[in-house]
């Protein structure tokens, strides 16, 4: 069981994503996330498993290389493509309750801001660690955001803003956010943020890279 | 001495009357100017007029034509809106599959609105500076470029997937880019910036690969038409300042996340690095600590070839007594 874990671990990792794949170059001609997660369930490998010990592994590996500045972005997507094809198999098992998730994201960036690569990789990095993520895009106003925490209580907020002009909204969903969910935990990340904005506008944790953020609520849901 | 020849003598490595300072203006020169950003970015003499404004203000050395990512993606055939106070926006990418790649021609940079619209601010400039300021054309970079065509996530994707694809459109962009940049020269830009932003979120391998060739092919072009090159990376290049190194470029944009001392060792005491305090600390700080951070860089330049500016642009929320401040500083 464990070798073919090791070998989705491994796609994710280095974002493999199926036989047709031919990136990353060493691995052309080879089955990738896709096909080696279908073949693991086949095998009666449980789908919980398979998230923990494959896709949860390959994906901390990849958001602490990612950090530690070993890849870049585009090896990044290429790990959440990986991550998302194999996941692709698992929606059955979510849906039908065998996989627990750690909890939500309500994730986006906020009103005014149309840059989405931030948040898409952090959104990428917490789905891959076992967290369901609602991601309500780009340009997202303080009103969608308590909406949709009132469809999904008890989750969690992740706010992304590249400008220094629309970092200010921040605040207002922060404090809206608050209103309604005191618990929830508010995360901030971009460009143009930082420790002490964050501590300004009352949000709960910065981080400058993705994996950070999901370790942070890891810690939280571990509590 | 004019600010042309105080500039050249930058680059030849003589003394200079004054500290050359020129931060990237975009949006705070138009509502410092009492102009939306729609009128900056879509008029070119409200963006001369804006520019010619501010440097007379804050004593800047250059003037530039920069204004947003996307005149080259309207030329391509993008449509491109203009919200009042934000940066235009490219409602859908044009490039979706591989025949879109192959198909996408290369326009006439003098007939669309938004490329004749910034030559025709190179030819106001000069009519108005009388060619004794440095003016600053633009072009974008080919991967910034292509990732506006197709889709940042898109495009990254793409240099790891598909060579043809990658290697066919950022071919293309060049083509345009070279284009665009030699309208300008024609009309009077000493300079050309280049802006290739999304060049820090890639790997050196990446870059080596499909950009730093042809970066060297646009700046070696530029060089040809007579006019000098600053090239400008939003964020932290630190991990491609060796290959940028062989380059060429006469300026270097450092985005403040890079450390200039370590720049300066990299590419070696010829090339001018412009730079690079951290624009937010610039808006966010107080007048009194935007000097202690103007002091404290100027001290760390001395005796080398360099530009004082913010790492990017200067945010549209600055305090004007905080851009005044760099500006009575570096006098100092």
């Amino acid at each position: 069981m464990d070798d073919i874990l090791n070998k989705i671990a491994y796609c994710v990792e280095f974002g493999k994503i199926n036989l047709q794949s031919p990136y990353p170059p060493d691995m052309k001609g080879l089955p990738g996330a896709d096909e080696l997660t279908q073949e693991a369930l086949d095998k009666g490998i449980d789908a919980d498993d398979i998230l923990q010990k494959a896709l949860v592994v390959g994906m901390e590996k990849v958001g602490i290389k990612f950090r530690e500045n070993k890849i870049f972005v585009p090896q990044v997507l290429m790990s959440a493509k990986a991550m998302n094809m194999a996941i692709r198999h698992l929606k059955p098992y979510f849906l039908s309750g065998n996989i627990k998730r750690k909890g939500t994201v309500v994730i986006g960036t906020v009103a005014g801001d149309l840059h989405d690569i931030g948040k898409n990789l952090v959104a990428m990095m917490f789905e891959g660690n076992g967290w369901e993520v609602i991601d309500l895009g780009t340009d997202v106003s303080a009103q969608k955001f308590v909406e949709e925490l009132k469809n999904h209580p008890g989750s969690h907020v992740g706010l992304s803003a590249l400008l220094t002009t629309t970092m200010v909204n921040m605040e207002q969903i922060v404090r809206e956010v608050k209103n309604v969910a005191p618990d929830s935990r508010v995360l901030i990340g971009g460009a143009p943020v930082n420790e002490e904005f964050k501590t300004k506008i009352g949000a709960d944790f910065y981080s400058p890279d993705p994996q950070g953020a999901v370790e942070f609520l890891n810690s939280v849901a571990s509590r | 001495m004019t600010k042309k020849e105080n500039l050249e003598r930058l680059f030849a490595g003589m003394e200079i009357t004054s500290k050359l300072f020129r931060p990237i203006l975009m949006h705070f020169a138009a509502r410092f100017n009492n102009h939306s950003y729609a009128e900056f970015a879509s008029d070119h003499r409200v963006l001369v007029d804006c520019n010619i404004k501010a440097m007379d203000y804050f004593g800047m050395d250059m003037v530039g034509l920069i204004s947003d990512p996307y005149r080259e993606t309207s030329a391509f055939g993008a449509d491109i809106s203009f919200p009042e106070e934000a940066v235009p926006i490219c409602a859908s990418q044009i490039i979706r599959t591989f025949d879109d790649v192959k198909s996408l021609k290369n326009p006439d940079v003098y007939k669309n609105l938004r490329t004749r619209d910034r030559i025709d601010g190179a030819a106001l400039y000069q009519k108005l500076l009388k060619g004794n300021v440095p003016v600053i054309g633009w072009i974008e970079g080919p991967l910034a470029e292509a990732c506006d065509l197709t889709g940042v996530s898109q495009m990254l994707m793409q240099l790891m997937l598909d060579p043809d694809f990658s290697n066919i459109l950022l071919d293309k962009v060049v083509v345009t880019a070279k284009e665009f940049a030699r309208a300008q020269i024609e009309e009077g830009c000493d300079i050309i910036g280049i802006g290739d932003a999304i060049c820090s979120q890639i790997d050196p391998d990446t870059y080596d690969l499909y950009i730093k060739k042809r970066h060297r092919e646009l700046i070696d072009y530029i060089h040809e038409q007579g006019a000098r090159v600053k090239l400008h990376i939003c964020g932290n290049i630190t991990h491609l300042l060796p290959s940028i190194r062989e380059l060429g470029m006469d300026i270097l944009d450092l985005d403040w996340q890079v450390d200039m001392d370590h720049a300066y060792e990299v590419v070696g005491p010829e090339v001018v690095r412009c730079g690079n305090i951290d624009p937010v600390l610039i808006q966010n700080r107080s007048e009194e600590q935007v000097r202690e951070l103007t002091a404290k860089l100027i001290r760390k330049e001395s005796g080398r070839r360099h530009i004082l500016s913010a790492g990017c642009e200067i945010t549209v929320n600055t305090p004007v007594e905080n851009l005044l401040a760099m500006r009575i500083e570096s006098n100092n």
